[in-house]
């Protein structure tokens, strides 16, 4: 999570977290409506310029968290291009079929894969996951039982890995290890790993109803958040350079500007 | 008995979507390692991402907690960093969902094998709907898009359904399903004597 890389604190830190969410969503809703390869490809820039210059870690870091941004663009794109449909056939061999239009189509998928697991990334690293449960209490009305959970059970995340690890080392010293298939394996780790978390977690649900966590009144925030100026900024930027990458890849289109999708008429 | 999810109910099915959450980060990378091959040995193992929604379902055997599970493993897997960013949530809240509605169906009371297996098929069409709306997967030509279909639905069953009724089974024998089911009526009738 956030603790593995640190970065400075940008802007993009400092956005709500309920809308910096929002917009993402939107951003995803309308990034599955575009079927033009010239606007995804300047949609991608986009969110690309935002995540190298905006989150605030260093080109190193950024580097080594895109690597296999390259194995999603490449897998994503693959099965498309070799097995889509088409009519103008560029190469065939056996079942493998590259046409034109599966070929674009292929390419227009792995920007789109792209752009989501950067938009992801941008998110995940610039916000901090009890800020956004304090959010979604306060702007989106969240009930605080479902929150409180939330913060509770990612506050678990190290003690689990911790816990996988002793389970591993304590069947390791038994000599159970590595001689079973992959079922047998992961059975034999997921039932000791979910039978403890399933404790502890009930042991906390008991003394958090013991505190009131689960009462409907009216709760007050240790956390109060809110929006700023930056929250317009985000917009913004959106907006305005979407709508440029838009009329660009119109007036100015420098890949094949066709539907993607395959069109039988 | 109370009506709805208590906060224990909450908790612990978080805390189980989480610990799944942590699998299917691990699981990402796996799947994206057998992808290139393009013959979708992948689907093999993406019923994987629907299992959080049953294991929880058998656990704590309430309505909505098939759904709460599978949204809180896609954002769990989410606020690690996922490759695959932000589709996770609406994939996952989409196969909650028809996973959910399947269970409803049956009005929670059935728990065997066959219902299990059927709420797998029903996240199946789920994942796959999205699929047909974000991946053009309608546009692979039939054989390749026929084996897609039929290699998910094998893993459905093989993980969502089958693994996780094993799984479900083992935990029920080391006695923490106790803690989080809700009391039957027979156990009051039992105290009334």
């Amino acid at each position: 999570m956030n603790s593995l890389f640190s970065g400075k604190y940008t802007w993009l830190h400092s956005i709500n977290p309920s809308l910096k969410l929002l917009t993402i969503l939107g951003l995803f809703i309308l990034a599955i409506n575009i079927h033009y390869l010239n606007f995804m490809v300047g949609f991608s820039c986009v969110i690309l310029t935002l995540f190298i210059f905006g989150t605030g870690y260093s080109y190193k870091q950024l580097l080594l968290l895109s690597l296999p941004f390259l194995f999603v663009f490449l897998s994503t794109s693959s099965s498309m291009i070799l097995f889509g449909k088409g009519e103008t056939i560029l190469f065939k061999w056996a079942y493998i079929q590259i046409s034109e239009e599966s070929l674009i189509r292929g390419i227009h998928l792995g920007f789109r894969a792209l752009s989501f697991a950067i938009l992801g990334l941008i998110f995940a690293l610039t916000t901090k996951p009890v800020m956004l449960f304090y959010s979604l209490m306060q702007q989106l009305k969240l009930p605080p039982k479902f929150a409180y959970s939330f913060m509770a059970a990612i506050r678990l995340i190290p003690i689990m890995i911790e816990e996988y690890q002793i389970i591993i080392n304590a069947q390791r010293v038994r000599g159970i290890e590595q001689k079973n298939h992959l079922l047998k394996k992961i059975e034999r780790l997921a039932i000791p790993l979910l039978s403890q978390s399933i404790r502890r977690a009930y042991r906390i649900a008991v003394s958090m109803e013991a505190k009131r966590f689960q009462s409907n009144r009216k709760r007050t925030f240790y956390y109060e958040v809110g929006f700023s100026r930056n929250d317009l900024i985000f917009l913004c930027y959106f907006f305005v350079l979407i709508g440029l990458a838009y009329l660009l890849s119109n007036h100015y289109p420098f890949l094949p500007n066709t539907d993607v999708r395959y069109l039988s008429d | 008995m109370q009506k709805g999810l208590k906060l224990t109910d909450i908790l612990v099915t978080i805390v189980i979507s989480i610990a799944f959450g942590i699998l299917y980060k691990i699981w990402g990378p796996l799947y994206y390692a057998v992808k290139p091959f393009g013959l979708h040995i992948d689907q093999l193992i993406y019923g994987m991402w629907f299992m959080a929604a049953t294991v929880a379902f058998l656990i704590i055997r309430k309505p909505g907690v098939a759904l709460l599970a599978e949204i809180a493993a896609s954002s769990g897997e989410f606020l690690m960093g996922s490759e695959f960013g932000l589709e996770v949530l609406l994939y996952g809240l989409i196969q909650g969902l028809f996973a959910e509605f399947i269970l409803f169906a049956f009005r929670y009371k059935r728990f065997d094998l066959f219902i299990i297996s059927l709420a797998a098929l029903g996240s199946c069409a789920g994942s796959l709907i999205m699929d047909f709306y974000k991946g053009y997967i309608g546009d692979l030509s039939t054989w390749n898009l026929t084996l897609f279909i039929v290699f998910r639905i094998i893993g459905s069953i093989l993980f969502t359904g089958l693994f996780a009724v094993s799984i479900a089974k083992a935990l029920e024998a080391t006695g923490v399903t106790n803690l989080v089911r809700s009391s039957s009526k027979k156990d009051h009738e039992a105290l009334d004597q």
